[in-house]
């Protein structure tokens, strides 16, 4: 199966173990995916300073994704997933904005059908490959590992348009933990967001709501976070030890996404799946997985 | 792709009225926008609420009672985490959330209270296409890395007239 790739800005400018393991697992899933030339910035940060204009970005890219001819456009960043989604909504209901936006896209030499479905990581593995595939897929199971999942803002709000899972109990992702073997620990926390919307005006606040959730997760004893969203993985990953810093409180939680966990139980080597990226103490949660390697 | 140096003003158009500014939530937002009950909903599950005291059903009503200005030169509009609580559980169907967004776009207008990293994203978007141009990282065992050496192919950015359309877009009057 052939799917479109739309990476966004964050993953191919600085998340790269999402790209790298990502690349790494899909096509042992049967998934060939497709590279788009001439991509953008989704719009999501500039919806922020002008609403027509993140309309225009989320719009070009789809464009460019139809040119592949894919049944499925794979976003694998939440915040692009929300824009491209909300965008193609405005632009299926609002005839005033298809005809204004047809004026710009034919400036780049595109159109838009609207007719391609816009995917993320987790509800195309759960939904479309399913969780019997994945299973299938699994060489080295993590029986053993207790694990809790951040699913993210964006794909699951607002759910008039979005319908990745249900947006107050989602579930997939755990599912998906679950199908590798591992046990997955609901927690009340869980729909707390991860504070990267606020990076660019408070960036203060902002680690300090991703180290306040990272707090109650490492209290709840667990072998790590497993997320799937760029931003999200950034806030919990990357900024850990400053977010500690903030609420002066001694963080050490290991924070993996989805795709590093598929890749491990899949048998592929650590780096191949930019593990080595990770800045939270990931070798934590790969001595116990090690261990419960058969 | 062709550089030419960006000042906020290039982006921004005269300051609307008071009047205008309404006039254009409610054309934006249509005018159910209004029919918050103030039941609290949103401001009782709002991420910002405990460290930045925003409370967003106060925003919907400070424009309900046309203090649109003031709302924009607090800047309390920056201190959204765009989480969208607000917006899935209204019972109302109004969107504080959406509200403030567009709030947000009248003070990108009106270059009041801008943050400056915004800024800085809307020069690179323009001039890139990205929010940033890929960066050099560093791994846990402090080697480092970039997209090449990682094996991960070269990005290849939108060509000129997506930038003569972006400016375009963002440089005239909206509505
Ligand atoms: S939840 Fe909706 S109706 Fe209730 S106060 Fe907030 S905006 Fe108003
Ligand atoms: S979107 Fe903004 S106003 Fe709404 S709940 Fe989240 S932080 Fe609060």
């Amino acid at each position: 199966m052939e799917v479109a790739v739309y990476w966004g800005c964050m993953i191919p400018t600085v998340e790269y173990a999402y790209e790298l393991s990502l690349r790494a697992t899909f096509p042992r899933l049967g998934v060939k995916l497709i590279d788009l030339k001439g991509v953008s910035c989704c719009g999501s940060p500039i919806k922020s300073v002008n609403r027509l204009a993140a309309d225009y970005l989320a719009l070009r890219n789809i464009a460019l994704a139809e040119e592949t001819g894919t049944e499925h456009l794979l976003v694998p960043c939440n915040g692009c997933y929300l824009s491209l989604s909300e965008a193609l909504h405005h632009w299926r209901t609002d005839e005033e904005l298809q005809g204004e936006m047809e004026k710009f896209l034919d400036k780049e030499g595109l159109t838009l059908e609207g007719g391609i479905k816009i995917v993320h990581t987790i509800n195309f593995l759960h939904d479309i490959i399913g969780l019997e595939a994945v299973e299938k897929a699994v060489k080295k199971p993590l029986t053993g590992l207790r694990l809790v999942s951040h699913s993210g803002c964006h794909i699951l709000r607002p759910s008039k348009i979005l319908d990745v899972d249900d947006p107050e109990r989602p579930r997939k992702l755990d599912d998906l933990i679950r199908a590798l073997g591992a046990e997955v620990l609901e927690y009340p926390e869980s729909l707390d967001c991860c504070g990267a919307g606020l990076l660019l005006s408070h960036p203060e606040t902002a680690v300090s709501l991703s180290a306040t959730k990272l707090r109650a997760i490492q209290g709840l004893g667990v072998d790590g976070l497993v997320d799937s969203c760029p931003a999200c993985h950034m806030m919990f990953d990357a900024r850990q030890e400053t977010g500690a810093r903030a609420i002066g409180y001694k963080l050490s939680l290991p924070v993996v996404y989805y795709t590093q966990l598929l890749g491990l139980t899949m048998g592929l080597d650590g780096r191949s799946l930019g593990l080595h990226l990770n800045q939270s103490p990931v070798e934590k949660l790969l001595e116990r997985a090690q261990k419960t390697f058969p | 792709m062709g550089r030419r140096a960006l000042t906020l003003r290039d982006l921004t158009s005269e300051a609307a009225s008071e009047g205008e500014l309404r006039e254009r939530i409610v054309r934006e937002l249509g005018s159910e926008f209004q029919s918050c009950f103030r039941c609290l909903r949103c401001t009782s599950g709002c991420t910002s609420m405990k460290l930045l005291e925003l409370r967003p059903h106060f925003v919907m009503n400070m424009v309900k009672l046309g203090l649109v200005e003031e709302l924009i030169s607090s800047g309390i509009v920056w201190t959204c985490a765009l989480c969208l609580k607000c917006e899935e559980r209204c019972p109302q169907e109004v969107s504080p959330s959406e509200l403030i967004t567009l709030l947000r776009n009248f003070s990108f207008q009106r270059e009041e209270n801008v943050p400056e990293a915004y800024l800085k994203v809307v020069s690179s978007v323009l001039e890139t296409g990205f929010i940033q141009e890929p960066m050099e990282v560093v791994s846990r065992e402090f080697e480092e890395f970039t997209r090449e050496s990682l094996g991960l192919p070269r990005l290849v950015g939108p060509r000129e007239a997506f930038s003569e359309n972006l400016i375009e877009l963002m440089t005239r009057e909206a509505g």
